[in-house]
């Protein structure tokens, strides 16, 4: 009996749908969900954002300490100039770019100064603020949706130096697992500028 | 559950999968399809997969450096190789040099040879070019290449992980015996495929 509702369920499953592309953003889930998911749900975003929080919990908490903050507020700044300047070319380059440097940086275990942790925190934030509001502004809610925007860049990048600071702490093989996912990311973003600028 | 009752959360699921519409998505289309192609592709094909292995395995039998130098470099090397895979520029006998790569890293392993780390690492870069050549040339055609370039790229590391944790039996003198045999099965995995390239065996 169990075994026959287990095959049911199974052949029901594989056959009846079809293509089910499902993404919770355009169900109108609200412009502050929207906003927060739409960073999280790109991988376009979401990666580069990973190495950046990375890159922070490699560095002493004092220096990242100001970029945390930096990051939401600068993504904030990016979708409002993506409203006021429509348009600007490259971003989607600067973006895939943002993996090369920030992954690259990570494989090396740069400790940067204050000021240069900060300045390419806010640069890679205002980039990717920009091209998140780009993608999605039309019609919508704009204080909502960047809100939401902003909310996601502060819980990934707080969120994964945190991981990443206590997973380094005391543990000699945690510092080179942060750096060898570095290089990972450096890697995937090197191939797909490869691609943009070779084939596409 | 009663069968009765079981019966009928059996419909009624069936029937939710059933009624499930299309849901209209998001910009970024073939995530999850590209991931998976990427993910697949490295292991896959038997040869690259047992080469990947060897670079952990050796990684751990020489120590440190070797053992975090080799796996954060490779995935750097690799990226430049499947850029050329991208081009389309022509490397010789790609597939050739992913066996050539399962034979000589196994037989590094089986036979324990130690290196300095400049010639170690110079050795696995250039085979690095050649794996990252073999999948990149599949990139374009993926439905999403960043998702499989992520993909491949992950699923590589976690093979050069695979290695690592099993070269960690090199504590013991039991274990090292195993790691060289290890070595040995995919140097042989290594001949059997570089035989099949160049039509010794059909």
């Amino acid at each position: 009996m169990k075994a026959l509702s287990v095959v049911t369920v199974a052949v029901a499953m594989f056959i009846l749908p079809g293509s089910a592309a499902a993404h919770l953003v355009s169900t109108r889930f609200g412009e502050l969900y929207s906003g927060m998911l739409h960073p999280v749900t790109t991988l376009q975003h979401l990666v580069p954002w990973l190495a950046l929080g990375l890159l922070c919990g490699l560095q002493t908490p004092r220096t990242a300490r100001w970029a945390l903050l930096a990051f939401p507020l600068a993504v904030l700044a990016g979708t409002g100039l993506a409203g006021l300047v429509p348009g600007l070319p490259h971003v989607d380059t600067a973006n895939i770019l943002s993996f090369v440097v920030v992954g690259g940086a990570v494989a090396l275990a740069l400790r940067l100064p204050a000021p240069a942790l900060l300045g390419l925190v806010v640069l890679v934030a205002l980039s990717h603020g920009y091209a998140n509001a780009a993608a999605e502004f039309r019609g919508r809610d704009w204080a909502l949706y960047a809100t939401g925007v902003g909310l996601a860049a502060y819980l990934v990048i707080t969120l994964v130096a945190g991981s990443a600071h206590a997973l380094m702490t005391g543990r000699p093989w945690g510092s080179i697992a942060v750096r060898a996912v570095g290089s990972w990311i450096a890697a995937a973003g090197a191939m797909f500028l490869g691609f943009l600028h070779l084939v596409a | 559950m009663r069968p009765p009752a079981m019966l009928i959360h059996t419909v009624m699921l069936a029937l939710l999968f059933g009624v499930a519409t299309d849901v209209a998505a998001h910009a970024e289309a073939g995530v999850a399809g590209g991931l998976v192609s990427g993910f697949l592709h490295p292991i896959f094909g038997v040869d690259h997969m047992v080469a990947m292995v060897a670079v952990g395995l050796w990684g751990a039998q020489l120590g440190k450096p070797a053992i975090w130098v080799l796996p954060i470099t490779f995935p750097l090397v690799m990226a430049g190789g499947a850029v050329l895979g991208v081009a389309g520029v022509p490397l010789p006998a790609v597939e050739t040099g992913v066996s050539a790569s399962a034979l000589v890293l196994g037989a590094m392993v089986a036979l324990r040879v130690r290196p300095p780390l400049a010639l170690a690492s110079t050795l696995v870069a250039a085979f690095a070019v050649w794996h990252g050549y073999a999948h990149g040339a599949e990139l374009p055609q993926a439905v999403n290449p960043l998702a499989y370039g992520i993909g491949f790229v992950i699923s590589t590391g976690l093979l050069h992980l695979t290695g690592i944790v099993l070269g960690v039996l090199v504590r013991w003198p039991a274990g090292a015996g195993l790691v060289r045999a290890c070595g040995a099965g995919i140097a042989a995995t290594g001949v059997y495929f570089l035989a099949l390239n160049l039509g010794v065996l059909a």
